[in-house]
């Protein structure tokens, strides 16, 4: 019993990341109709830059952070003036866009692999504070990553119901030709949206490179998964989809990487495909 | 010159397999992601019925192009139903499931990763023999490929892409053809895995990941969709220019990591330049 509560404490902390990559990547879906894979290069992109600043530098750990995840915005906003626009401005489609953001992350992934060698890079000096309750052990790190989650899901809320650009997100998702139709800033509304996403991937990137570290394909790897979790969710209601679909694969992961280690990923992918096969368009969706 | 045969072969391999892709993403119009698992299927199946039964290596070949081939069928039968980048993501999936598969059942020699050991007949014994075997298989399977694409099953698949409807209302099933197509790739590309395995003579289950599927992509991008030219084109100058690269005198870490850049910028290039890439007649509809 205490194994089985250790476990999903375990799921719930991995849930955490997950949710952090999934959501940006779901808006970005949603909105744009852009497959996005790059935004896992996005995401170690700002892992890798802390790490520069904070270890090799010696700048302030919070500072670092913080400069990490701003250049992480810019670099989703380059990706998308750079080869998104270009490629759906000459007539390419949703799966053209996805070619093109698969070379994306080939050509990153190459660079991070000439940096590091393959060699997984971890940000934090000292063990992790670890915290008992009654036989559970769970580490404060996590309570940090839940945290934010918490609060930027809080605030993505509000940003979609309370104000005036979130409105415009939603109409996008809803009927894009109209949003333009009724005079809204479709290009504005684009560049927020990439900056937004790509922060909140580089706020994961940031964590992830502090905790269990990264190695060049950290970020495919876990976009994917990302992916899988936005399937599951759908993204007709992305704040409920993606922190439902990241809950269930953080809680599948854990679990199936204690019994069953050597399946996960199998586990992960027969899930998705048995998924989109009952409901193409998530469980909310 | 040994090496310069070896490359040779492993440009035809790839040939069979760009032109099996080409077949159902250029001239059908199925977004197919997963080309590694096949190729992964036939390498292992053609391996293991030399290895552990003592079948004759082109036998054993044979039989795991076919095996492949229902492989192939077998998983597109629940994907059937799937259209446009669902179906993408599904056969982008399979390669994960795949690569489970065979890193967790695939037989392994003691102390290595992978199998090695296959007993090779003459024609495929050295270097040189090996590549004028691979390369007679290769145009027998180009000029295969180009009747099909000429014959009336041909202006099916490309009917299937255009105008589903209008194949409909002759009263024939888009469907059926999906699956004709989808079995002859499979056992193409799985014929393709058992010359890959001779050639290399050691296989693990890292030569099938999902980056070997994005490989044929590339291929066939740069080569041009629906065009058995651009099929044989894409690998023929990719790997001569990627061999170029090594007398450049870069030091050998260098070497992966710029190939996969430069296999980034050329899909980035061809989907924002040339969707249909270099010789194509198609190019990807969404």
């Amino acid at each position: 019993m205490a194994n089985a509560l250790q476990l999903l404490t375990i799921g719930i902390g991995i849930a955490g990341y997950y949710a952090l990559v999934a959501v940006g990547f779901a808006i970005i879906f949603a909105t744009l109709r852009i497959f996005h894979i790059a935004h896992g290069t996005v995401f170690i992109a700002a892992g890798y830059l802390f790490f520069f600043l904070y270890r090799v530098y010696g700048v302030d750990m919070l500072w670092s952070g913080l400069a990490a995840i701003v250049v992480a915005a810019l670099v989703g906003l380059a990706i998308d003036k750079a080869v998104y626009i270009p490629v759906m401005r000459r007539g390419g489609g949703l799966f053209s866009v996805f070619i093109a953001s698969l070379g994306v992350s080939l050509i990153f992934d190459a660079g991070f692999l000439v940096y590091t060698k393959g060699v997984i890079t971890v940000a934090r000096t000292a063990p992790l504070a670890i915290i008992s309750v009654g036989g559970v052990t769970f580490r404060a790190l996590d309570l940090l990553v839940l945290a934010v989650v918490f609060m930027v899901y809080g605030l993505l809320y509000l940003w979609f119901h309370r104000t005036k650009t979130g409105l415009a997100v939603r109409g996008l998702t809803d009927n894009r030709g109209l949003a333009a139709v009724v005079g809204m800033n479709v290009g504005q509304t684009r560049t927020l949206i990439f900056l937004v996403a790509s922060a909140l991937a580089g706020i994961a990137g940031v964590l992830t490179a502090y905790d269990t570290g990264i190695a060049p394909d950290t970020g495919s790897r876990t976009l994917f998964v990302a992916v899988v979790a936005v399937i599951l969710g759908g993204v007709r209601n992305i704040l409920l989809g993606t922190i439902f679909g990241s809950l269930s694969l953080g809680i599948l992961t854990a679990y199936a990487g204690f019994f069953f280690p050597e399946w996960v990923t199998f586990g992960v992918f027969s899930t998705m495909i048995a998924l989109i096969l009952v409901r193409p368009r998530g469980v909310f969706g | 010159m040994d090496h310069i045969f070896f490359l040779g072969t492993l440009i035809c391999v790839w040939i069979i397999v760009s032109v099996a892709a080409n077949l159902v993403i250029g001239y059908t119009g199925m977004l197919a992601m997963g080309q590694a698992v096949y190729l992964g299927f036939g390498a292992y199946a053609a391996s293991c019925l030399n290895i552990f039964l003592g079948v004759n290596y082109f036998v054993a070949v044979a039989i795991a192009a076919v095996a492949s081939g229902f492989v192939a069928v077998l998983t597109l039968l629940p994907l059937l139903r799937l259209e446009g980048m669902y179906f993408a993501l599904a056969t982008l999936g399979l390669n994960f499931v795949f690569f489970d598969l065979f890193r967790n059942l695939g037989p392994r020699v003691e102390g290595s990763e992978g199998l090695y050991g296959i007993i090779l007949p003459a024609a495929l014994a050295t270097p040189t023999a090996q590549f004028f075997t691979t390369l007679a298989v290769a145009v027998l399977c180009i000029i295969a490929a180009a009747r099909l694409v000429k014959s009336p099953l041909g202006r099916a698949l490309r009917a299937t892409r255009d105008r589903p409807d209008a194949l409909l209302s002759l009263g024939k099933s888009p469907t059926a053809y999906h699956i004709v197509i989808w079995g002859v790739a499979g056992a193409l590309t799985g014929l393709a895995g058992g010359l890959y395995a001779a050639t290399l003579f050691y296989i693990d289950p890292t030569l099938f990941t999902i980056n070997a599927s994005i490989l044929v992509l590339v291929y066939i991008g740069v080569g041009g969709l629906a065009s058995i030219g651009g099929s044989i084109l894409g690998p023929v100058l990719l790997i001569t220019f990627t061999e170029a690269l090594r007398y450049l005198g870069l030091p050998s870490t260098l070497m992966g990591p710029i190939q996969q850049a430069l296999y980034g910028a050329l899909l980035i290039g061809v989907m924002i330049f040339r969707r249909k890439g270099l010789v194509g007649t198609h190019d990807f509809q969404e």
